[in-house]
C-alpha cells in the first residue's frame, strides 16, 4: 500500500529521464533528418562511424573537457577560500552569505548577456580599462584563443557559491575540539588547514566536484547566449553541438548520437575520477 | 588578522556584485554615455532604457508573469509527487531505500540539457507545446531527485513513536500525513519549494524548445532571444535594463529565503 505512493514520482522520472535515453539509443542507429523527410530509417551504425571521423565533434569534446576541468578546478579553489571565510564568526556574515549567493540564483542567460556587454570590444569596461592603461584592444569575444577563458570566468562567477555552500556545510561538521587540541600541542593554523580541515572536508569536496563536473560538462545556456559557440567554433560545447544538429541542421539521428556519446564520456570521466581518488587513498594508506 | 579578513570580505562582495552593478550603471546610461564613458555629456543619465523594455510588445513584465506561473505549477506538482514518494521511501527496507537513493543521486547529477530533443518530441506528440503549465511536467521530474532526497531525510529525522502513537489513536495514513507528518516537515518542504522554484525560474533549454509564442516566453528565454536578435548593433542599455528587471525578483527571493535556500542545498547534498 505504502509502496503505491512511490508510483507517480517513479513514473514521471522514468518518463522524463528514461524514455529519452532509450529513444536516443534507438535514434542513433537511424538516419532521421531533412534528407530522409524526417522519417527514421535504419542506417546500420553510420551515425557512429560519422562521429568517429567528425573533427568538429572531437574538437568540441576537447573544448568541453578543457572548459569543465579549468572552471571546476578554479571554482573549488575559490569555494574553499569562501567557505573558510564564511565559516568564521563575524558581524554581517548572514548578509554577505546572501549576497554571495546571488550569482548562483540568477538565470544563466541573464548574466550571459551581461558578460557580453562587459567583455564587449571596444565599449565594455574591460576594454576601456585596457585602453586607459595603453594596451592594444584585447578583442576578448572575437579572439578564438581567449574567448573560452571569458566563458570560464562567467561559469566560475555563477557556480562558485554553490560549491562554497556545500563546503561550508562540510566545515560546520568538523568539531571545534579537534582544532583546540591541535593548537594546544603547538600546531600552526596553516598546518591545521592541511592536517585537519582539508582531510575532513574530503567527502564534501568530492561531492561538489562530481556535481560541478557533471554540470560543467553539460554547459549550454552560458555558451549559447554569451558566444553562440564562436568565434570560429572555439567555445562550442558538446551540448551546443547536439542542439545545433537537431535544431539548425535538422539531423535528429546524428544529434541523438552526439548526446549519447556526451553522456557516455561523462560517465567515463566520473568513473576515472572515482578510480583516481580510490587509488590516491590507497597510496596514502600504504605510505602511512 | 581582522584587517586581513575585512579585505577578503570586500573582495568577495566586489566579486559577487560588481558585474551586477555594472548592469545597473549601464541601464541608467544614455547611448552616448556608453560609447564615450569618459567624455562630457549633457545627458548622462536616463530612464529611456527602462521605458523601452517596459513598453515593448509584449512588455517585459509579461515574461516575469509567465515565469511565476511556471514556477508555481512546477513547485506544486513536485511537492505533490515528492512528499508521498519520500514518505514511502522512509518506510521501505534499508536496501531498497539505499538503491533508490543511489539512483536519485545519479539522476540529480545528470546534465539534463541532453534530454531536450526527446522531450521536445514528447511535447510535440502530446501537443504540450506553447503551454506554460505543461512545462511543470519536465520541471517536476528534473527537480524530483533533489526534492525526494531532501524530504526523505526530513521524514527520517521524525521520531517514529510519533506516527505510532497517531496510528494507535486510530488515524489513517492520509490523516497521519495531513495532520501530523506534513506539518512537521514544514521547514524541509519550504527549502524544497524554493529550490524547485529557482530551478524552474532559471531553466532555459526546455523552455526555449517548448515555447515559441512571444507572449508565452519565460524570462530566461526572452532574455536570450534579445541577445540573439542582432549581432552587430546591440542596444546594450535596453539589455541591461532587462537584466536588472530580471534580476530584481531573484534578489528579493534570495534575501527573503536565504536560510531555506542554504539549508536546502546543504541538507540535500549531505544527507542525500
Amino acid at each position: 500500500m505504502i509502496q503505491l505512493l512511490l508510483f507517480p514520482a517513479t513514473l514521471l522520472i522514468a518518463l522524463i529521464f528514461g524514455l529519452p535515453l532509450v529513444r536516443y539509443t534507438w535514434l542513433s542507429f537511424h538516419a532521421d533528418s531533412v534528407l530522409t523527410g524526417l522519417v527514421a530509417i535504419p542506417n546500420h551504425g553510420a551515425n557512429w562511424l560519422r562521429l568517429l571521423h567528425d573533427e568538429r565533434f572531437w574538437q568540441d569534446t576537447y573544448q568541453t573537457a578543457r572548459f569543465a576541468t579549468v572552471s571546476v578546478s578554479l571554482e573549488l579553489l575559490l569555494a574553499i577560500a569562501i567557505a573558510l571565510l564564511l565559516d568564521q564568526r563575524w558581524r554581517g556574515r548572514g548578509v554577505v552569505r546572501a549576497i554571495s549567493l546571488l550569482p548562483w540564483a540568477l538565470p544563466t542567460t541573464v548574466m550571459a548577456l551581461g558578460w557580453r556587454w562587459i567583455f564587449n570590444t571596444p565599449y565594455g569596461p574591460i576594454e576601456q580599462f585596457a585602453e586607459l592603461i595603453g594596451l592594444q584592444p584585447l578583442n576578448i569575444l572575437s579572439n578564438p584563443n581567449i574567448t573560452w577563458i571569458a566563458t570560464v570566468f562567467g561559469d566560475v562567477w555563477k557556480t562558485t557559491p554553490f560549491a562554497a555552500l556545500i563546503l561550508l556545510a562540510g566545515l560546520q561538521t568538523i568539531p571545534n575540539d579537534l582544532y583546540e587540541a591541535f593548537y594546544l600541542e603547538g600546531g600552526h593554523p596553516r598546518a591545521a588547514l592541511f592536517q585537519i580541515t582539508l582531510p575532513l572536508l574530503q567527502p564534501y569536496l568530492l561531492l561538489s566536484l562530481l556535481f560541478r563536473l557533471a554540470q560543467a560538462f553539460g554547459v549550454f545556456d552560458l555558451i549559447q547566449v554569451m558566444t553562440g559557440g564562436g568565434p570560429a567554433g572555439s567555445t562550442e560545447s558538446l551540448a551546443l553541438y547536439a542542439y545545433l544538429n537537431a535544431m539548425r541542421f535538422l539531423d535528429f539521428g546524428y544529434s541523438a548520437t552526439v548526446m549519447i556519446s556526451g553522456f557516455l564520456l561523462l560517465v567515463i570521466a566520473c568513473l576515472l575520477i572515482w578510480l583516481i581518488i580510490q587509488q590516491a587513498r590507497h597510496w596514502r594508506e600504504a605510505v602511512k | 588578522m581582522m584587517r586581513h579578513r575585512n579585505l577578503l570580505i570586500t573582495v568577495l562582495l566586489l566579486w559577487s556584485l560588481a558585474p551586477l552593478l555594472w548592469q545597473v550603471y549601464t541601464s541608467f546610461s544614455t547611448h552616448e554615455a556608453l560609447l564615450q564613458p569618459l567624455g562630457e555629456h549633457n545627458h548622462r543619465w536616463t530612464l529611456d532604457n527602462y521605458r523601452q523594455v517596459l513598453t515593448a510588445n509584449p512588455p517585459f513584465w509579461r515574461y516575469l508573469f509567465n515565469s511565476v506561473i511556471v514556477g508555481i505549477g512546477s513547485t506544486g506538482l513536485t511537492l505533490l509527487l515528492a512528499i508521498p514518494a519520500a514518505y514511502s521511501l522512509s518506510k521501505v527496507s534499508q536496501n531498497v531505500a539505499r538503491t533508490a537513493k543511489f539512483l536519485l543521486f545519479g539522476a540529480a547529477l545528470f546534465p539534463y540539457v541532453l534530454l531536450f530533443l526527446a522531450l521536445l518530441e514528447l511535447a510535440r506528440s502530446l501537443n504540450l507545446g506553447n503551454n506554460l503549465l505543461a512545462l511543470s511536467f519536465p520541471y517536476a521530474a528534473l527537480s524530483m531527485p533533489l526534492a525526494v532526497l531532501l524530504l526523505l531525510s526530513a521524514f527520517r529525522d521524525l521520531p517514529s513513536e510519533l506516527e505510532e502513537a497517531a496510528r494507535l489513536e486510530g488515524l489513517g495514513l492520509w490523516q497521519r500525513l495531513r495532520w501530523i507528518l506534513i506539518p512537521l516537515i514544514g521547514p524541509a518542504t519550504a527549502s524544497t519549494a524554493i529550490l524547485v522554484f529557482l530551478f524552474s525560474w532559471n531553466e532555459y533549454p526546455i523552455a526555449m524548445t517548448w515555447i515559441s509564442r512571444a507572449d508565452l516566453l519565460t524570462l530566461p528565454v526572452a532574455i536570450a532571444r534579445i541577445a540573439g536578435s542582432s549581432v552587430y548593433s546591440i542596444p546594450y542599455g535596453a539589455y541591461a535594463a532587462a537584466t536588472v528587471l530580471g534580476a530584481l525578483p531573484l534578489l528579493l527571493l534570495v534575501l527573503i529565503f536565504q536560510r531555506q535556500i542554504v539549508s536546502g542545498l546543504t541538507q540535500g547534498a549531505i544527507k542525500g
